[in-house]
């Protein structure tokens, strides 16, 4: 024991006062924040983009200034009421926002009008302006960017013309950037509404018709099975939800640090064979301890660095929960309560444990046989091809964690630390739960002998990638030997 | 503790794959000895030594350590200096040397403090508490070695101990060496320079193509090669014809005979016998005994030996073929 904690304290300590771990520690939730807000991002930083119409009788151009209003006022009325506007739900505060817009008030003044907070709303992403030219002839020298049209922002260039014919035909989309199809949406929808009440014009049907089916429909409500009769067949609620939020967050937590930490392990192994330390080692420690001691090493640097992030995520949490509205802070409150489910908490903590156990070692093991990373390469593509397997169930999950793959999938040892987490808020069969989880502890254990075999081979008796190669090539019939690889 | 040996082999073997990499290998290391492990390269003599540290396991034949087979508790006894240097390039030499003390067992305190001690007998204070990545060779290699020593081990194994080291080093080790014999400590050190060999060992174990050769003392090694003097004559004298009659055989070396000493003959003997043929004698030097001429001599014999087995065993597979 002594021996295992005195490896694992000094690769331990070796690895925290290297400075690439603190680099990771910080940068890491920064470049998955990044990651994670660059689409909104990059929406709120794009310039407006100005287009222009001509249509002779301005019908058209009108309906589509009126869409390019609604996009706008969605966003006055999340801001106004998130839950609800978000969940679709009416609220005294959007109805007062909507009757405003239906009196002609822009978004602006409808949100102050439903007494919301007092924010300027983000600016069109496509702003009108007056046609430079008659024809699409005419046109084409600002569209393609050599002549700028003159903007309230300046010399700009011209994004898109739309030409609506006065004959009847096709209207046109014309503009350079056949890729963003945000004003091509808009201008579809904008005639569809004016198709649909001029018919109804014609058919002398009031267009509040309309408004009336909206306001008659019925809602198609997810209702649930539950084990108490008496609330069987209520709608589903946040904390129906949140297993389902949770068990995927922690999957992914869970293959987050499997991936962040791994490489130390290969690093690590790498650098004793290159270093020729082994032999040293092994003179003063157990094979099993050594292993033991590394194994546990790299186990503390993935607790330190769930320690800093969830104490990171805490405290951001908690500041921004100050802006929060009370709803949306009991339903996030609602979601951190399900963490601590036994059905969740305790397959995940075994989960994480069994499958560092068998990543790390698939990788320590790798380790021993490598003198340098670019050999590690070599052998790494097909471990790192399984282990972005699970990542890509995670995104099916999302959508159905009963989906038939995750079901097969999770029975498959190294698949299961991840898969079965997922599974949990479908509450599987207990039999199901056991057998994997008995299956994940074999496959680990069995992995560890099989990696504790090839660290030795590669530490004591320096077999290599060469060997490797080797070993496959005389598995394939008829293969005898392998072309030397080094 | 007295009585049992610190390290014995017997009829050890290791193949890796189809290559016999020691063969049969018998030997042991009295208590308090200085043991030469002599050998060319590729003779296995890091394979016995890892084999007597149990990082091997022998295909055949026992390796005994301190009358056990090798485990942690007999190699807390032992200091071993691999001959593939390595270290922790990020770690310093004071924590590198304590590390390792405390794998042997030290407390923190005090593989401290016999860190400090030791690099301060060696002169690397100063460097106590730099990256080992910013010494130089010499001096990690001094560090790796004072890893060895740390936790005063009885029993010392050092592969190569000699080699990278710069002639200042080389002395400066083999004094340590005397002073660790000094202290008590058996050691074994393999090399393939005969000097260190002959100014620190009491007892060689020669080693070439996985087999023992020769195992005994300087002197039985100095005996185990005949011995010769050279005499220089007026050129076109034939001091062999001159001297068959005395029962020497001399050989023609460019202007010198080189004369061989039969077994109770010595190099007066020579002289005589020469004058009295009436050689014109120019020059007389008896030749020392040199362990280089014994590992030679040793070495290719085996290889000698080896080369007729494998003609035989060619010969043995084509007769069988046909």
């Amino acid at each position: 024991m002594r021996s295992t904690y005195l490896v694992a304290m000094r690769d331990y300590l070796g690895y925290v006062t290297a400075w690439g771990f603190w680099l990771g520690l910080l940068f890491t939730p920064i470049l998955l924040g990044i990651f994670m807000l660059a689409p909104a991002l990059a929406a709120n930083s794009q310039p407006a983009r100005y287009f222009t119409v001509i249509d002779a009788n301005g019908e058209f151009e009108q309906s589509l200034l009126a869409e390019l209003n609604s996009i706008t006022a969605d966003a006055a009325r999340i801001s106004l009421d998130p839950v609800n506007a978000g969940q679709g739900n009416d609220s005294e505060k959007l109805k007062t926002f909507d009757d405003a817009i239906k009196a002609g008030a822009d978004p602006q003044e409808a949100l102050k009008a439903a007494g919301g907070a007092n924010i300027a709303l983000a600016s069109p992403d496509y702003l009108p302006v007056p046609p430079p030219a008659a024809t699409i002839e005419g046109l084409r020298p600002y569209l393609d960017g050599s002549q700028l049209i003159e903007t309230p922002n300046g010399p700009q260039p011209l994004f898109a013309a739309i030409i609506v014919p006065d004959n009847g035909g096709e209207i046109q989309y014309w503009s350079e950037n056949f890729q963003a199809r945000d004003l091509l949406t808009l201008a579809s929808n904008a005639e569809y509404k004016l198709a649909r009440n001029k018919v109804f014009a014609a058919a002398n049907v009031s267009l509040d018709i309309a408004d009336d089916v909206k306001a008659t429909r019925r809602d198609v409500s997810r209702q649930l099975l539950r084990d108490d009769p008496a609330t069987t067949g209520s709608a589903v609620t946040i904390a129906d939800k949140a297993p389902f939020i949770v068990s995927i967050m922690m999957a992914f937590m869970l293959w987050f640090l499997i991936f962040s930490v791994i490489n130390y392990l290969l690093m690590g192994t790498i650098e004793e064979r290159s270093n020729k330390i082994f032999d040293t080692l092994l003179t003063s420690v157990k094979l099993p301890n050594l292993l033991a001691g590394k194994l546990i090493a790299v186990l503390a640097l993935a607790l330190t660095l769930m320690t800093f992030w969830g104490v990171g995520s805490a405290t951001i949490g908690l500041v921004a929960s100050q802006n929060f509205a009370p709803e949306q802070t009991q339903d996030i409150m609602i979601v951190l309560s399900t963490v601590l489910k036994p059905s969740l908490v305790i397959p995940a903590v075994i989960s994480f444990v069994l499958g560092y156990l068998m990543y790390g070692s698939l990788f320590l093991a790798l380790g021993s046989l490598c003198d340098t990373i670019q050999e590690a390469q070599t052998l790494m593509t097909p471990l790192i091809v399984l282990l972005m397997t699970p990542l890509f169930m995670l995104v099916l999950a999302i959508n159905d964690a009963q989906s038939p793959i995750i079901e097969a999938m999770v029975w498959v040892p190294l698949f299961t630390p991840f898969l079965l987490i997922l599974r949990m808020p479908t509450e599987p069969p207990l039999w199901e739960v056991l057998v994997q989880l008995g299956l994940m502890a074999v496959a680990a254990t069995l992995i560890l002998y099989l990696a504790t075999r090839v660290y030795r081979a590669g530490a004591v008796h320096g077999a290599g990638v060469a060997d490797v190669w080797a070993f496959f090539g005389k598995l394939i019939p008829g293969k005898k030997k392998m072309p030397e690889q080094s | 503790m007295s009585g049992v040996l610190p390290l014995e082999m017997s009829a050890a073997t290791k193949w890796f794959g189809n290559f016999r990499a020691v063969d049969g290998l018998d030997f042991s290391v009295p208590q308090g000895s200085i043991v030469g492990f002599l050998g060319p390269n590729g003779a296995g003599k890091s394979t016995s030594l890892r084999m007597a540290l149990g990082v091997l396991n022998p295909d055949q034949g026992e390796v005994r350590l301190f009358g056990k087979r090798p485990n942690l508790n007999t190699l807390k006894r032992v200091g071993f200096l691999p001959e593939e240097r390595g270290l922790y390039k990020k770690m310093s030499p004071r924590q590198i040397i304590t590390y390792f003390a405390r794998l042997k067992g030290l407390s923190a305190r005090d593989a401290k403090a016999r860190a400090d001690d030791l690099l301060e007998s060696m002169g690397l204070s100063e460097f106590a508490k730099s990256r080992i990545s910013r010494l130089s060779k010499g001096m990690a290699q001094k560090v790796q070695i004072l890893s060895a020593l740390a936790h005063r081990p009885e029993f010392l194994i050092l592969d190569e101990p000699f080699s990278g080291l710069d002639p200042v080093n080389q002395m400066a080790l083999e004094e340590m060496i005397v002073e660790e014999h000094k202290r008590g400590a058996t050691i074994v050190f393999s090399t393939h320079v005969m000097e260190h060999a002959e100014r620190l060992c009491e007892k060689i174990v020669m080693m070439a193509r996985g087999r023992k050769v020769f195992d005994g003392t300087l002197e039985e090694a100095y005996g185990a090669l005949a011995r010769t003097v050279k005499i220089g004559v007026e050129s076109d004298f034939n001091l062999r014809a001159a001297l068959q009659a005395s029962g020497f055989d001399a050989v023609r070396d460019k202007d010198i005979w080189r004369v061989t000493l039969p077994n109770g003959r010595d190099s007066q003997a020579a002289l005589r016998a020469a004058i009295d043929a009436g050689a014109p004698i120019t020059s007389f030097v008896p030749e020392e005994a040199r362990l280089r001429d014994v590992f030679i001599s040793r070495v290719s014999e085996a290889e000698a030996q080896d080369l007729a087995d494998t003609l035989a065993l060619d010969a043995k597979t084509a007769q069988e073929a046909a």
